[in-house]
């Protein structure tokens, strides 16, 4: 092949890794973490990257000196073929595997505190994912849902600032994905289920809430707005959505332009 | 190779895109084979004349629409050149409600109910009497909120001023649609030319009932009191009462003993598709569908859920369907039901999803039992 062939073997780690510094010094990283426990996924992403970055760099740089080391302009004999090293292949199946079985042990609490432990709570709001929006459903004053008081919206989720959430998630047709990138939660609505999520938010402001579950052909616009507020403005927004919900009359000429 | 394929890509997206996008005629309602070219192409030239075309609206002075928000929702969906913002209607619209506003965009088939078609004029949930047309406050409402228990989904998300753009282009689109409709029939049943007169008569009529819906505003007189429990039992059970009064109020006819919407028998439609009944199909963009009567047990409003908006629905009826009016009306001024009586059923119908299984109905008939 030549030994300039095996120069761009080499340029494959080297670019590889060049590209990722370069962007993680340019601005393109994680969405922003305002969540609590988040710092676990971001945490086991990189540990994970690091370990396959150092087999990469490692295995690219090794093919690359094959191919620079057995160039054929230089190795005019006919191939040998080895009958295979016993040793050598038990070791190279036994430390991946166990490197496996160790990330699998590794991130098992992250998981578990994620996913098999819900706090004991009620939902603070039932998301039900639908073709292509969410269904938003608060209890109302009298802190059970599936009553006359609840209070229906859609796309637009409220949750106080440092708080306990319990999201009780549905879906009312095909599967998707409830994903709040900015509180590293994602977990798929599925038909037939309602499953628990749970983050508290530490920082305020206006986030995204983006589908995450191929469902058909709006999926790419399936996006919801997460606004983290206060106590005090939470529970004054949630009031006003009541109140608009139970209108008996017009409200004067504002209304239609504040209702959001 | 690299080389071309680099200048393919770069003389591929420069800004000026040549669009050939036009609206497509209506001739729905009548045979097709009847309509010469010639009259195709007299009506073309009329309504590109008088409204221009999906990439550049023309703005006739009669219509008072904005032109700058037109703009903005017209045009291609994207635009390589900085700070052009155009497209709305495209972007967001166009793939259900079609480029003509048809209602027959290439996701629609897959959708029941299927969009709204806007060239007959007729909008289903709207604050104003049956027969008038919606205001632009109903019109940010829809987009706001949505419909509920169908495919148009929340545009809340968008800025206010895309929502103001989007409202005045469906206006623009239903106008033109309208209009084009009342050309069509002077053009191909009564053979006429469609000279300017003609069609600014046509369009003066349209934009007329536009600009008359803000004096058709359905503005309730104010709701018994419902605020302690044995008040609004009262309240739900005489609207239980009405809503099983066969004569009165007709309610269980096509909702159902139970509300369930398993009332009537036979196949009804609505305004859009009642049209397409004996006609070869060929003829329209999307298949025959069936109206089926609201199952008021399942807590989806798709007009809205206010009281105020469950009040209007029976005041008014719903526009292009077969749910009557039932409330004081221009054509009708002393109406079907009372307020009161129209607030007891609103209080009834909000009350279904959470009534106890405890409260056995009795229906009708055994005929109706059967039908389960």
């Amino acid at each position: 092949m030549g030994k300039l062939a095996s120069l761009f073997f080499f340029a494959v780690p080297i670019v590889g890794v060049g590209f990722c510094y370069w962007a993680l010094t340019n601005g393109y990283n994680f969405p922003v973490d305002i969540s609590v426990t988040g710092h676990r996924i971001d945490h086991l992403f990189w540990f994970i990257a690091a370990l396959t970055g150092v087999v990469f760099i490692a295995t690219e740089g090794v093919l690359a000196w094959f191919v620079w080391r057995y160039d054929g302009s230089r190795n005019p004999d006919a191939a040998k073929f080895a009958h295979g090293n016993h040793n050598l292949e038990v070791v190279w199946t036994i430390v991946p595997a166990a490197t496996l079985v160790f990330i699998a042990i590794y991130q098992m609490n992250a998981w578990a505190d994620a996913k098999m432990r819900p706090p004991d709570m009620d939902p603070t709001v039932e998301v039900t994912a639908r073709q292509f929006e969410w269904r938003l459903r608060y209890p109302g004053a009298d802190g059970k849902l599936g009553t006359r008081d609840d209070v229906h919206h859609v796309n637009d989720l409220h949750v106080p600032l440092d708080t306990e959430i319990l999201v009780s998630l549905k879906s009312a047709d095909v599967l998707h994905s409830f994903f709040l990138p900015n509180l590293r939660v994602k977990q798929d609505a599925v038909p037939g289920m309602k499953i628990p999520v749970w983050f508290r938010a530490m920082e305020p402001g206006t986030y995204d809430l983006v589908c995450a579950e191929l469902c058909g052909w709006g999926h790419y616009k399936m996006k919801g707005r997460l606004t983290v507020e206060s106590r005090e403005d939470f529970e004054a927004w949630l009031a006003k959505k009541y109140q608009e919900q139970s209108a008996t009359q017009d409200a004067p000429a504002e209304e239609a332009k504040s209702e959001e | 190779m690299c080389v071309a394929a680099l200048v393919a890509v770069s003389g591929g997206c420069t800004g000026s895109v040549e669009s050939d996008v036009r609206f497509r005629i209506n001739l729905e309602g009548f045979n097709p084979a009847e309509v010469s070219t010639e009259q195709r192409q007299h009506l073309v030239n009329a309504t590109v004349a008088f409204f221009g075309t999906p990439d550049e609206p023309y703005v006739f002075d009669g219509t008072g629409l904005d032109a700058k928000k037109l703009q903005m929702a017209a045009g291609p969906s994207w635009s390589d050149e900085e700070g052009v913002h155009r497209g709305l209607y495209r972007k967001h619209c166009a793939h259900c409600h079609g480029i003509s506003g048809d209602g027959a965009g290439p996701t629609a088939i897959f959708l029941n109910p299927y969009p709204r078609d806007y060239r007959p004029g007729i909008f289903k949930f709207k604050s104003t009497q049956r027969a008038s047309k919606p205001t632009t406050a109903d019109m940010r409402r829809i987009l706001h909120h949505g419909i509920p228990g169908t495919a148009m989904p929340s545009f809340a998300l968008l800025h206010e001023d895309e929502i103001d753009a989007l409202i005045e282009y469906v206006k623009y689109l239903s106008i033109r649609g309208q209009t084009e409709q009342m050309l069509v029939s002077r053009l191909v049943e009564a053979d006429e030319e469609l000279t300017r007169d003609v069609i600014v008569e046509e369009l003066t009529l349209v934009v007329d009932t536009w600009n008359e819906a803000e004096s058709s505003i359905i503005t309730p007189p104010e709701r018994p009191p419902v605020d302690t429990p044995a008040q609004l039992a009262a309240s739900i059970d005489a609207g239980h009462k009405l809503f099983l009064a066969k004569e009165k109020s007709q309610c269980v006819n096509c909702h159902g003993p139970t509300g369930l919407g398993d009332g009537g028998d036979d196949k009804v439609y609505d305004d859009w598709n009642k049209i397409k009944l004996d006609k070869p199909a060929a003829d329209f963009a999307l298949p025959i569908q069936r109206l089926l009567p609201r199952n008021l047990r399942l807590g989806i409003y798709r007009g809205g859920r206010r009281p105020l908006d469950i009040y209007r629905r029976i005041h008014a009826g719903i526009n292009g369907t077969q749910m009557p009016e039932f409330g004081p009306s221009p054509s009708n001024p002393k109406g079907a039901l009372k307020a009161e009586e129209i607030w007891n059923l609103v209080d009834y119908v909000l009350s279904l999803p959470y009534e106890k299984s405890s409260r056995v109905h009795e229906p009708a008939s055994v005929a109706q039992r059967a039908r389960f």
